[in-house]
């Protein structure tokens, strides 16, 4: 098949368009600037090849409008004009509509707030929801998916702890290293013990491994549950007369609920394991000092502060997945972007449940 | 010009331990429109896929338009992709594209021309495939079975191919749909001199617009016909397939 681009010239005498070659959308692209007036008579005798896409333009460089009556066709193959009349017919769809209107920085701010407030609407909504089913629950203890809690819970929490160790651990490095750096100054280096373990309890581990499970398992939350929705099983289940609440819901928040504090507890170990080792390296605190005044400085409030922060973190991340979960519409799309508010709002929740904390620890004296 | 369009010889392959082709032979020449059918696992869709180059058979030979499919380079293989058109069997339309930028994808992708006139040839092919222009605006999950398939058929066709692959195109749509979309395939390929090559179940689709029907069974085509002529063969299988169907004349269906 010889490859011959798609040629017009344009009769003034005749008003004529006389159209060459081979007419489809990649030859006909290159076409020349052809007058800007409607051609009376199109000839199509040399033209050797014409599909829908060639025989559309055929007709636009001829400046024909849809709804007008076609011009005279002069010379054309058969096969050929039976395209061009075929294409003829259905163009009327085919004419350039307007772009839509680009939203400006002001309507996308305002829009942004607008879901930012619906959003925390819609989970005080789902809170009460599930408030009620919780309630409903509780009198029928033979409905608890005992099952998917423990397939839940292991792989929010067992699955979890490898890399939670590991962030820990090299947190701790930093920090006791960070620290270490400024006491060794003041002469100061068994304080390195006070202040590593005041900030990893309090402080690092809770806020990083709660960031650690929204990225995680927030996120296999949102997804598993929207991609359900998507293949219609949430639906499956509210037929069978169950509720998606109970069965799906319920036990995902309960196993973020449980993982999460002991998740935070392993953070804890793994934060002073890695401060541990710096600190003697860095410092020759020996691993006996270390534990020594470990045993001088822990105490039980230090650590229940960070350990009692996490059940709220867990709360707030588990039943923000579900959510964005369920509210997944049905298409691939809508997944991922759920799944990114999910975390997005993870993170803000986690971030500002800390400050309310931390100013309500210092308001308490805690 | 005039050797057939899809030639295959002697192709066998192996897949997880399963002989699914041994040695099959077909040919479909140029404005033909043949159906392939089978009952489930007999490789079906397994051929398609190799036809259309997804799939690398462990022997034989699957020629299109006279150029060696398994042989081809990346870029050759693309050159002759754009000369066919395949309906997957679900559709599968792009959920995060508007049902136009679904049917521009491949003239986006494939030609120099500007967004816009691609978008307006979408709509053009949507109006052929028989979509009202209010749905060009949709995504594809707000539209019916019977109106993502035509969706597809339009993408299928954006690019204006001599050869058409449809999976199944009537598969999980009503009669009356599956009726349209049979005359809707036929006038298309009439029109455009398509050559077409489905993959389908469906009874009433090989007795209304099909040219020549194509049986596979224990990897080898068992038979190849109109409809009258596979009655003859002696097969259990064909036997009980076309038995599923009232009489002609009747107005049952099948599906």
């Amino acid at each position: 098949m010889g490859v011959t681009e798609a040629r017009a010239q344009f009769d003034e005498g005749q008003g004529a368009l006389i159209a060459s070659g081979d007419w489809h959308a990649e030859a006909a692209a290159a076409l020349p600037a052809l007058p800007d007036q409607p051609a009376r008579i199109l000839d199509g005798a040399d033209i050797t090849q014409l599909d829908t896409n060639g025989a559309w333009m055929l007709l636009a460089a001829a400046r024909w409008q849809a709804g007008e009556s076609l011009p005279e066709l002069r010379a054309f193959q058969p096969q050929h004009l039976a395209m061009l009349q075929l294409v003829a017919r259905h163009s009327a769809a085919a004419t350039a509509l307007p772009e839509p209107p680009r939203a400006g920085v002001l309507e996308l701010t305002g829009r942004g707030a607008l879901a930012m407030g619906m959003h925390v609407l819609g989970l005080v909504d789902f809170i009460g929801r599930l408030s009620i089913e919780l309630a409903v629950l509780m009198g029928r203890p033979g409905q608890w998916r005992w099952r998917e809690f423990g397939a839940q819970l292991s792989a929010v929490f067992v699955g979890a702890i490898p890399i939670v160790f590991g962030m820990l651990f090299l947190l701790g490095v930093v920090f006791a290293y960070l620290l270490g750096s400024q006491a060794q100054q003041y002469g100061a280096n068994i304080f390195v013990v006070d202040g590593l373990l005041l900030a990893i309890l309090r402080e690092i581990s809770p806020v990083i491994v709660a960031v650690l499970v929204a990225g995680r398992s927030g996120a296999a939350i949102t997804a598993q549950i929207g991609t359900m929705k998507i293949t219609e099983e949430i639906d499956a289940i509210t037929t069978l007369g169950l509720s998606p609440l109970v069965v799906l819901v319920i036990p995902r928040v309960l196993a973020v609920l449980i993982a999460l504090p002991l998740l935070v507890f392993i953070g804890d170990i793994a934060g002073i394991l890695g401060g541990m080792l710096i600190t003697q390296v860095q410092l020759d605190i020996t691993y006996a000092m270390f534990m020594d005044r470990l045993a001088d400085v822990l105490n039980l409030k230090t650590l229940m502060v960070g350990l009692g922060k996490a059940p709220a973190f867990a709360i707030f991340i588990a039943l923000i997945a579900c959510r964005m979960g369920l509210s997944v519409t049905r298409d691939a799309r809508s997944v991922g972007e759920h799944t990114t508010s999910t975390v997005v709002q993870s993170l803000v929740a986690i971030i500002v449940l800390n400050a309310i904390f931390a100013v309500m620890f210092v308001r308490l004296d805690i | 010009m005039t050797g057939p369009v899809i030639d295959v010889r002697d192709v066998s392959i192996t897949l997880g331990g399963h002989r699914i082709h041994r040695g099959l032979n077909l040919s479909v020449a140029r404005g033909e429109m043949v159906a392939l059918i089978g009952g489930s696992g007999t490789g079906k869709s397994v051929l398609l896929r190799e036809i259309i180059g997804l799939l690398k058979p462990q022997a034989g030979r699957i020629e299109l338009f006279g150029q060696s499919v398994p042989d081809s380079t990346p870029e050759q293989m693309n050159a002759l992709r754009r000369r066919l058109g395949v309906l997957f069997q679900d559709g599968a339309l792009f959920s995060s594209l508007s049902v136009e930028d679904n049917v521009a994808t491949p003239l986006f992708e494939h030609t120099r021309l500007p967004h816009a006139m691609c978008r307006q040839l979408a709509r053009l092919k949507l109006d052929m495939a028989g979509l009202h222009p209010d749905a060009a605006k949709k995504r594809p999950s707000e539209l019916s079975g019977g109106m993502r398939k035509r969706v597809a058929l339009a993408r299928a066709l954006a690019l204006d191919p001599e050869l058409l692959f449809l999976d199944e195109p009537t598969s999980g749509l009503d009669p009356i749909s599956a009726r349209a979309f049979d005359v809707l395939i036929r006038l298309l390929a009439d029109s455009l001199g398509l050559t077409v090559f489905l993959v389908t179940h469906d009874l009433d689709t090989l007795f209304s617009i099909v040219d020549r029907v194509i049986v596979l069974s224990e990897g080898r085509v068992l038979g190849s016909g109109t409809v009258a002529e596979l009655k003859r063969i002696d097969d259990p299988w064909l036997r009980d397939y076309f038995a599923a169907r009232a009489p002609e004349g009747e107005t049952a269906h099948g599906n």
